[in-house]
């Protein structure tokens, strides 16, 4: 029996202004900019694929089961921008074949600023989920599926019962990642990706020199139905319908057959992923170092890869202190908002080995222009922070 | 294969990038073909080892640096026709496949080779006169442009933006015209000297409205608002050097921005190393070789997007030339911050190792192939 978990990971970054060196007006987002893309996606994805998903659900009786993590920047946007987007989350929450992750608020770096931040982070995640969803998670996925042993620990203090990582052969060795394991230093559920399988949907379905092109529903449950493991893990952003693969890719076809093709094997089943939080771990994976589900190298390093990222980075970190005494929940909010890791990925340099994906997303034109962007907006927040903290002290 | 090439000039007689040009394309092309490079004759004799240099007889003599600077006499064009009348004569007596042109100087004696042999013929477009009086031509060398594009079998450029000007000015046909990017000797360029104790912002090329100067003025005054200790160094010479002096006046800032003059040759690769950023505002320029020379220099770039060379390099900053915040908000950006300022260096020299004058040649020689195969 092989349980298939399908968790779409539902985000969108609030893209900054442009902000030049002489500007002081503090208005750091291009809300514009924000909302034009926000209604764009929700028409060509969210709106579409809520609904459909919805009839699968339906029409399998509840066979068909998915999973989301939404992060609460998302959640804001959808608030501000388009609210029958939450509507249609909703309605699906209330098939019960729902169910979602708990993650940083901010989509954000938080773990790599301080363990207060990073706590901080997912109580606002958590607080904001059950208030729209009345949902409390046990799963925990970290930004971009950021993991280490220590992640696991933290994560577990708070309460969680599972966690999601990217199950790269480098920490697998021969072993598979469609079964359960746990952490070298905590009891937590590992839940991990199988990205080949994962991948053949997110990246690969529309890739016409793709020996597989192209991909059918009918044989990718083939390809599920031989999987080896207790249970298949499909992690994929749930952009990739409709946005990063085109409604002409046929990727709405694909969705619409694929619950009745797996569900013609007898031995393959759907879970929500709190189900595979409950079962019992077959072996120990040991984590050391950062592991993520980005690009070849599957580190940090998409993020905090070369000398502006971790200067931005540091930068922003030592903004902490001055932040937390200042305790104007406004500024807090403005400083949260810069930790989201999409503003780090669009300084990438990575470019000439798997340079299509950054540039793809990237808002800007170059990775200088998204740095030199980044440390006005910052230098003007440290600036408009001193001020501040220099009026409340005299 | 045989190719009869007409340059107009050659190093050490140069007085722009063509002699370059044919120079780095000649030599990379040795191993594929044979070149017969015809040019005028030259006070010295020009020597080369790697080409036939065959120097006309005719009734002038080079070199041409002060003969050339945008302005044409009556003088200039009687040598040009001069030439060109003389290079056919010569050219006559030996044998070749292709007749290979640059510029409008040498274009009147490839079209008459071309009726005589009836061997194809290539035409290379460095600038055009538009770009080359800032939209004021003579109409008369307009035409001989006009007359070159339409007989060559094919035209090279050296960027996008100088083919869509073919296209929209000449009426070129699109498909006639090959695009091929120059390159660079990245080797000369790397050299290291002491810093100034300022940090240094750099504009190179002639004075002249097209290269955008009075932008790079205007933007250095938004600089020093915030960053008081730049200098700005301005070198080359041209007609605008009375202007941007007054501009550099009125703006007060007359004490932060150098006037260099012009900038000899050997001079160049300590001057970029010097600087902390290079800046090409170009109003128009079909590719801008200075820029490629500035990023071979380890030197960060911003460059106009109107400018060629925006096209074919990543690793630098790109403005439009018209936005001065915006061209003093990235100066600022690469003298603030280091990690940027290396970036650039580092991912920017690594990408000049890639734009080699032999893939200039490698293009240029299947250009030859296909009109050999199909002429």
């Amino acid at each position: 029996m092989a349980k298939i978990c399908l968790y779409f990971q539902v985000h969108q970054p609030e893209r900054l202004a442009k902000y030049n060196v002489f500007r002081r007006d503090h208005k750091y987002f291009d809300d514009e900019k924000n909302k034009k893309i926000f209604l764009k996606v929700a028409k060509k994805c969210y709106l579409e694929t809520n609904e459909l998903i919805l009839r699968l659900i339906k029409e399998t009786n509840g066979a068909f089961k998915v999973s989301y993590s939404m992060t609460g920047v998302f959640i804001d946007q959808a608030q501000r921008y388009c609210p029958k987007v939450i509507e249609s989350f909703k309605k699906l929450m209330d098939t019960g074949c729902v169910d979602l992750l708990s993650e940083t608020y901010y989509h954000s770096l938080a773990f790599l600023v301080g363990d207060k931040e990073f706590e901080e982070q997912v109580k606002l995640h958590k607080k904001k989920i059950k208030e729209i969803f009345d949902y409390e998670p046990v799963v925990f996925r970290n930004t971009e599926a950021m993991y280490n042993n220590k992640l696991a620990c933290a994560v577990e203090k708070m309460g969680f019962k599972g966690v999601v990582a990217e199950g790269w052969h480098k920490y697998l060795g021969w072993r598979s990642p469609n079964f359960i394991y746990k952490p070298v230093n905590s009891n937590i559920r590992l839940l991990l990706r199988n990205y080949r399988l994962s991948d053949d949907i997110g990246f690969r379905f529309s890739l016409r020199d793709w020996s597989e092109f192209p991909l059918t529903a009918d044989k990718y449950a083939l390809w599920l139905s031989k999987a080896e493991g207790t249970n298949v893990n499909i992690f994929i952003d749930y952009e990739t319908f409709g946005e990063h693969q085109w409604r002409e890719t046929g990727i709405f076809e694909f969705l619409k057959h694929l619950p009745k093709e797996v569900l013609r094997y007898p031995h393959l089943n759907f879970v929500k992923i709190n189900e595979l939080a409950n079962e019992e771990p077959v072996g120990v994976i040991d984590v050391p170092d950062m592991l993520s589900w980005a690009d070849v190298d599957r580190d940090a390093s998409a993020w905090l890869g070369n000398e502006m990222q971790t200067n931005a980075f540091n930068m922003l970190k030592e903004l902490a202190s001055l932040v937390y005494a200042l305790g104007d929940q406004q500024l807090i909010d403005i400083w949260r908002r810069l930790q989201t890791s999409d503003h780090f990925y669009y300084m990438c340099t990575k470019w000439f080995a798997d340079g299509d994906v950054h540039k793809y997303f990237n808002a800007y034109d170059s990775p200088y222009d998204a740095y030199i962007n980044y440390m006005n907006v910052l230098q003007d927040l440290k600036q408009l922070i001193n001020e501040r903290i220099k009026k409340t002290s005299s | 294969m045989k190719v009869a090439m007409l340059g107009w000039e050659f190093p050490p007689f140069i007085s722009g990038g063509l002699g370059t040009h044919c120079y780095e394309l000649t030599k990379e092309l040795k191993d594929k073909c044979e070149i017969l490079f015809f040019m005028p004759r030259t006070k010295g004799k020009v020597k080369a080892s790697h080409v036939k240099i065959i120097q006309v007889p005719g009734g002038f003599t080079g070199p041409y640096l002060k003969e050339f600077k945008g302005v044409i006499t009556n003088e200039f064009f009687s040598k040009v026709k001069n030439y060109n009348e003389c290079v056919v004569e010569t050219a006559l007596n030996y044998d070749f496949d292709l007749i290979h042109c640059h510029d409008w100087m040498t274009i009147l004696g490839g079209i008459k080779l071309k009726e005589k042999t009836k061997k194809p013929l290539v035409f290379t477009v460095h600038s055009t006169e538009w770009d080359r009086t800032a939209g004021h031509p003579w109409q008369f060398i307009v035409d001989i442009e006009n007359l070159g594009l339409h007989m060559a079998d094919k035209v090279i450029t050296v960027s996008r933006w100088m083919k869509n000007q073919l296209i929209k000015r000449y009426g070129v046909e699109p498909s006639k015209i090959k695009v091929i990017y120059n390159g660079i000797s990245a080797s000369k360029f790397r050299t290291s000297v002491k810093k100034l104790n300022n940090k240094v912002v750099l504009f190179l090329g002639r004075l002249s409205v097209q290269k955008g100067v009075d932008y790079f003025i205007r933007a250095a005054k938004k600089v020093l608002e915030l960053e008081p200790d730049t200098v700005f160094l301005v070198g080359g010479k041209g007609p605008e050097l009375k202007n941007l002096i007054k501009l550099s006046i009125e703006l007060g800032i007359s004490d932060k921005v150098r006037f260099l003059g012009y900038v000899p040759d050997e001079d160049l690769p300590k001057l970029y190393a010097l600087s902390d950023v290079y800046v090409m505002p170009s109003v128009a320029e079909p590719f801008g070789i200075t820029a490629l020379e500035a990023v071979a220099s380890g030197t960060p770039l911003i460059v106009s997007r109107a400018a060629g060379a925006s096209e074919l390099l990543k690793h630098c900053l790109k403005v439009d030339f018209w936005d001065v915040d915006e061209i003093a908000n990235k100066i600022i950006g690469v003298l603030r911050y280091n990690g940027l300022a290396e970036n650039l260096k580092r991912n920017g020299l690594c990408e000049c190792k890639k734009i080699s004058w032999s893939e200039v040649a490698d293009k240029t020689f299947d250009v030859y192939s296909s009109l050999i195969r199909n002429p």
